[in-house]
């Protein structure tokens, strides 16, 4: 069990910088997931972490040993890849046995902890069978298998959900976090996907451009984002963003002339702005004297448990509601929105945070 | 729109049967073509090899004579011998064309030059391999004896094709050039095809250099290591030209095969022995038949197991 402390690690591949210095530490026993677009670096960071990729420059240390230039198997890193990656040509079995064949155990060694593996991921029955043989979510299984039966200090997982169907993908997901809590190892997982990122991670990395945008928890980032790119990138449906100006005090003018007065505001606001709002925090008013804005609306997705709008404001600006499943507005008509105050977050023309609407406050 | 009362025409005859007609219309130019050159010859060869002939004459029924005389022939032992160094000698361009393959198989620049360079020998005819290898033998300015004198002082005297001992072993060397790119290009296809996660999978699983080849990129190049062995056995079995090229089955018949013995009785200069060839072919299509049935049957098994 070790901790994982990058320290201004930088890739370029040719004159093209993939990873611009990212400092990050990951606590023993922590699940961190990087996060971001594709593009953004974070699969290369982590097989720089694997030692797949050198570094170009910047140090890499787990549990507390310098390892930026220690072969990928000396670094007691095992990986899952996207592709599973498995030997066509071995079973099941001597998938999993063949990390230690390699580093030298004996044969009733592998085959005990073989076993072990293969118990905690249900995989006895299929030990003699070849990869071809298995389904999408018996082959990630083996995959897995093989990281763990080397006793891995960090393990590094590079999308590994990605080739599963919806449903599988869910329960894996819990699988991973169930093993996550029985070997207390740290694990790095990489992930386009936000809702992974949001259910598996202690500490969620925002990559974006080869930088770190936020690291945090996943409801600091959620309620309390650095900047928009992080505010839009966390969360599902996306945040929605309102071009606004500054009025007196801290409201700020709607388009449509409604306004917000925002509570605690400390930052002093002025000129163009934007308000960020969530979906879900967005109220319906039924009178117009308590709607900040009135939309009309452009597609309406009725889901029983709740209802999506998808509207548009008088500049329009393209918005996302989610409201009561019993709602009955059509496609067309008008709808009023209130902004509660608690829920507004306020973005300076660069896309940095003014101001975090903080609910959990 | 159909009218009523106006029962709608059947379907043709054609259009009834085209799914089962079609695919044996297409296939019948090839089907014709293949009866007619290659599987009807067959027939006629072992036909012929009951006959003594001259080509033009009448043939005589000798029944299995052609054959009789054909196993106490000296020369034929000699080519039978020499298939087999071929055969055994020819199968040294699986490992050639393997090392060459993964020495090239890298991202360099100007690697895709270095590639073709190597595939180069296998473009060319066999004709001018043979002939720039003779050249390359050649005692009065070949580059070889060159070589030998520059390294060991000796040399001038040492004439490759001229000499029953180093004779087969000269010409097979001029066919491992060519075989060896040949080889070469099979597993640079092959090497391409390895999932490059699996060998970072294999890395971190501490498999490096040499257990990393026999462990991982071997056992997945076994189809590139079959088609292989199939070429170069099937092309040392009917081994021809250089030996045509380089020294007409000479010193002394030392180094002819049973391709080369067969024309020589039966179609060159001097050979009229058409019966006599027939039954040389007979035997060495026996011969070519046991591993073609070998390859048979392994592909077919393969087949049914993916």
């Amino acid at each position: 069990m070790a901790t994982v402390t990058l320290k201004n690690a930088k890739k370029q591949f040719g004159a093209v910088e993939i990873i611009k210095g990212i400092d990050l530490s990951v606590a023993d026993g922590e699940f961190c997931v990087f996060v971001g677009p594709s593009g953004c670096g974070k699969s290369t960071l982590l097989r720089m972490i694997a030692g797949l990729e050198d570094f170009t420059s910047g140090s890499l240390q787990i549990g507390g040993k310098e390892m930026a230039k220690v072969e990928s198997a000396d670094r007691g890193v095992a990986m899952v890849f996207q592709s599973y990656a498995l030997y066509p040509h071995m079973t099941v079995k001597q998938n999993i046995g063949f990390g230690l064949k390699m580093t030298g155990h004996s044969l009733a060694d592998i085959e005990g902890r073989t076993k072990r593996a293969a118990d905690m991921l249900q995989l006895e029955p299929l030990l003699d069978r070849k990869p071809s043989q298995l389904s999408g979510g018996q082959r990630q299984r083996v995959a897995i298998g093989r990281a763990i039966v080397r006793n891995p200090e960090v393990f590094l997982f590079d999308e590994p959900l990605s080739n599963l169907d919806a449903a599988l993908r869910v329960q894996m997901r819990i699988q991973i976090g169930k093993l996550h809590h029985d070997l207390k190892a740290t694990m790095i997982y990489v992930t386009h996907d936000q809702v992974e990122a949001m259910t598996m991670a202690d500490k969620i990395v925002v990559l974006h451009a080869g930088r770190i945008e936020q690291v945090g928890s996943p409801l600091e980032l959620y309620h309390r984002p650095n900047n928009m790119f992080v505010a839009g990138f966390i969360g599902s449906p996306k945040m929605n963003f309102v071009n606004v100006e500054a009025g007196t005090g801290s409201s700020l003018k709607l388009p449509g002339g409604g306004t917000v007065k925002i509570d605690g505001m400390k930052a002093k606001l002025s000129g163009k702005l934007t308000l960020g709002i969530r979906p879900e925090h967005v109220e319906l008013a039924k009178k117009t004297a308590d709607a900040n804005v009135s939309t009309v609306v452009r597609a309406a997705e009725y889901l029983g448990s709740e209802t999506m709008f998808y509207v548009t404001l008088p500049d329009g600006t393209e918005a996302a509601v989610k409201a009561d499943g019993l709602a009955k507005t059509q496609v067309g008509d008008t709808l009023l929105l209130h902004f509660p105050p608690k829920a507004c977050h306020v973005f300076d023309p660069d896309g940095k945070t003014l101001h975090n609407g903080d609910l959990s406050k | 729109m159909a009218q009523t009362g106006v029962q709608p025409k059947p379907r043709g005859f054609w259009k009834t049967h085209q799914k089962t007609l079609a695919p044996w219309l297409f296939l019948a130019p090839g089907i014709a073509m293949f009866l007619l050159y290659v599987i009807f010859p067959i027939f006629e060869s072992i036909w012929i090899s009951f006959y003594q002939w001259d080509g033009l004459g009448p043939k005589t029924w000798v029944g299995l004579q052609n054959y009789r005389d054909l196993f106490a022939d000296d020369s034929f032992y000699t080519s039978l011998k020499n298939n087999l160094i071929w055969l055994v000698l020819y199968l040294l361009a699986i490992p050639m064309g393997l090392t060459v393959a993964l020495f090239l198989n890298q991202t360099v620049t100007g690697i895709r030059l270095y590639k073709s360079l190597f595939f180069f020998p296998f473009v060319i005819s066999q004709v001018v391999v043979g002939l720039i290898f003779t050249w390359f033998y050649a005692p009065d300015f070949g580059l070889l004896p060159k070589l030998l004198q520059a390294l060991t002082g000796s040399g001038k005297d040492f004439a490759v094709l001229a000499d029953e001992r180093y004779a087969t072993l000269g010409v097979i060397a001029a066919g491992l050039w060519p075989q060896t790119a040949y080889c070469m290009i099979l597993y640079l296809t092959g090497l391409n095809n390895i999932n490059p996660e699996q060998v970072e999978a294999a890395r971190m699983d501490n498999a490096k250099g040499l257990s990393m080849l026999w462990h991982i990129i071997l056992p997945q190049l076994r189809p590139a290591t079959f088609i292989a062995f199939v070429v170069t056995v099937i092309g040392a079995l009917r081994s021809f030209d250089l030996i045509s090229v380089m020294t007409l089955g000479g010193p002394y018949g030392s180094t002819r095969v049973l391709s080369y013995f067969m024309f020589e009785q039966a179609l060159s200069e001097y050979g009229t022995a058409m019966g006599y060839g027939a039954a040389i072919a007979v035997v060495l299509f026996a011969i070519m038949l046991v591993f073609i049935t070998i390859f048979i049957v392994r592909m077919l098994s393969q087949e049914r197991n993916s």
